[in-house]
């Protein structure tokens, strides 16, 4: 049985006369990721604008059969940027993107942990390499409560070490009962974790 | 995020800032400077008469410099879109961002700007005026920036158009500001304007974060 958390209904979205997506309709599952693919330029980052609420779509309907109206605000974005602060340390990021919950700073360390940046807590983020930056706006998906991660292209930037602790992060996430919509350029092996690969193409 | 961690935060950074923190002071204080140089051959009375209402434009000007950056840099590291992305609380959070820059930017200029009067020679009621409209003036000036700087956010040269939109808005507060300082500096009555102020205040204290948002999300969109 399809447990369904939102559903995207014929969505179409274009800008001055051009037609970045055309009648997209999936279907975001509980426990599930599902991969956007397409080459560059295909509408991936604009259709996760669209589940983001950030981008209004020309036409389509989205559905939330979560049960709960505040699913969209509690969603866990990571974009092309990172959404750090460059003068803020790995510490002090995840401090102000975590929730306002009990076990804050347990969680905290705990994701600091699992991605090997315990060293770095107290350095300015604006000190870190690439990859180190990408990890740390990885971590914010550690430190929150939320049901849906919407993360664009996650392994760009990262190292295969980082690749793997990113795959169990999300494995461990889905068997819990969250749902991850990722972009990538292709689509993602199945045996990884629990995935549906949806190519765009515009 | 609770609005005394958008503050926290935002003192956090101003703090790691630099020098740039203090640019406005620094600006105001080069401005009557120069400005004590330029008009010193003109008797002590008129620039005396003059001084508050250059003040008040030196204030504006600042106010102008600076308000651009008041969502660029959320803008530019993408933590506007995961701030975005909620869609209840934001005009409170958006109010919170306002205030910290108005604290930040312009409050000391509130303080300075009083201390040079005097330090040239100002009494101290039409001081206290000129305290009190600047007290008043520079926020509702933080809250009309904001709506454009949020209008422009996604442009990379973002700073003309800025002062180009709220400058025509900066006038009513500039004539009222400058007008209730006049007015105390000739012992007459002020009251209209310093009223007539406060009204523009609460009413972009109302439009301010709901245009924002809106702004914000067009911006982005």
């Amino acid at each position: 049985m399809i447990n369904s958390l939102i559903e995207l209904e014929n969505i179409s979205l274009s800008r001055n006369d051009n037609n970045i997506l055309k009648d997209i309709s999936f279907n975001i599952e509980t426990s599930k990721a599902l991969n956007l693919y397409g080459t560059n330029g295909s509408g991936k980052t604009s259709l996760l604008g669209i589940i983001t609420g950030m981008t209004e779509p020309t036409a389509g309907n989205i559905h939330n059969f979560s049960g709960d109206d505040r699913l969209f605000e509690k969603i866990i974005y990571v974009g092309h940027k990172y959404g750090i602060k460059a003068n803020l340390t790995v510490l002090e990021n995840l401090l102000y993107s975590a929730d306002d919950s009990k076990d804050k700073i347990s969680r905290i360390d705990k994701a600091l942990k699992v991605y090997n940046m315990n060293n770095l807590r107290e350095v300015l983020t604006k000190n870190l390499s690439h990859g180190q930056q990408k990890k740390v706006s990885l971590m914010k998906t550690l430190v929150s409560d939320s049901l849906l991660w919407i993360i664009d292209e996650p392994y760009s930037a990262l190292d295969n070490d980082s690749i793997t602790i990113f795959n169990n992060t999300v494995n461990s996430f889905l068997n819990h009962g969250g749902s991850l919509v990722m972009t990538s350029h292709a689509e993602i092996k199945k045996s990884l974790f629990s995935i549906a690969n949806y190519e765009i193409n515009k | 995020m609770k609005i005394f961690n958008i503050i926290n935060k935002e003192f956090l950074l101003a703090s790691r800032s630099g020098y740039e923190i203090f640019m406005p002071v620094v600006y105001l204080v080069i401005i009557m400077i120069f400005f004590n140089i330029s008009i010193s051959y003109v008797s002590n009375d008129i620039i005396l008469e003059l001084l508050p209402l250059m003040i008040w434009i030196s204030c504006l000007l600042i106010c102008i410099l600076n308000i651009e950056t008041i969502f660029k840099e959320d803008y530019d590291d993408g933590t506007l879109e995961m701030f975005l992305i909620k869609k209840e609380g934001i005009e409170i959070e958006i109010l919170a961002k306002i205030l910290s820059h108005w604290i930040l930017s312009n409050l000391p200029i509130v303080f300075v700007a009083p201390l040079v009067a005097m330090i040239l020679g100002l009494d101290l009621t039409t001081t206290l005026t000129l305290f009190v409209t600047l007290l008043i003036g520079t926020p509702t000036m933080s809250l009309i920036g904001s709506i454009a700087a949020a209008l422009t956010i996604s442009l990379k040269k973002n700073k003309i158009l800025v002062s180009i939109i709220v400058l025509p808005l900066y006038v009513p507060i500039l004539i009222f500001g400058t007008s209730a300082v006049n007015n105390s500096f000739f012992n007459m009555n002020y009251d209209t304007e310093l009223l007539l102020m406060t009204f523009l205040f609460f009413i972009f204290l109302i439009i301010t974060p709901l245009a924002c948002s809106k702004a914000l999300k067009i911006s982005l969109d």
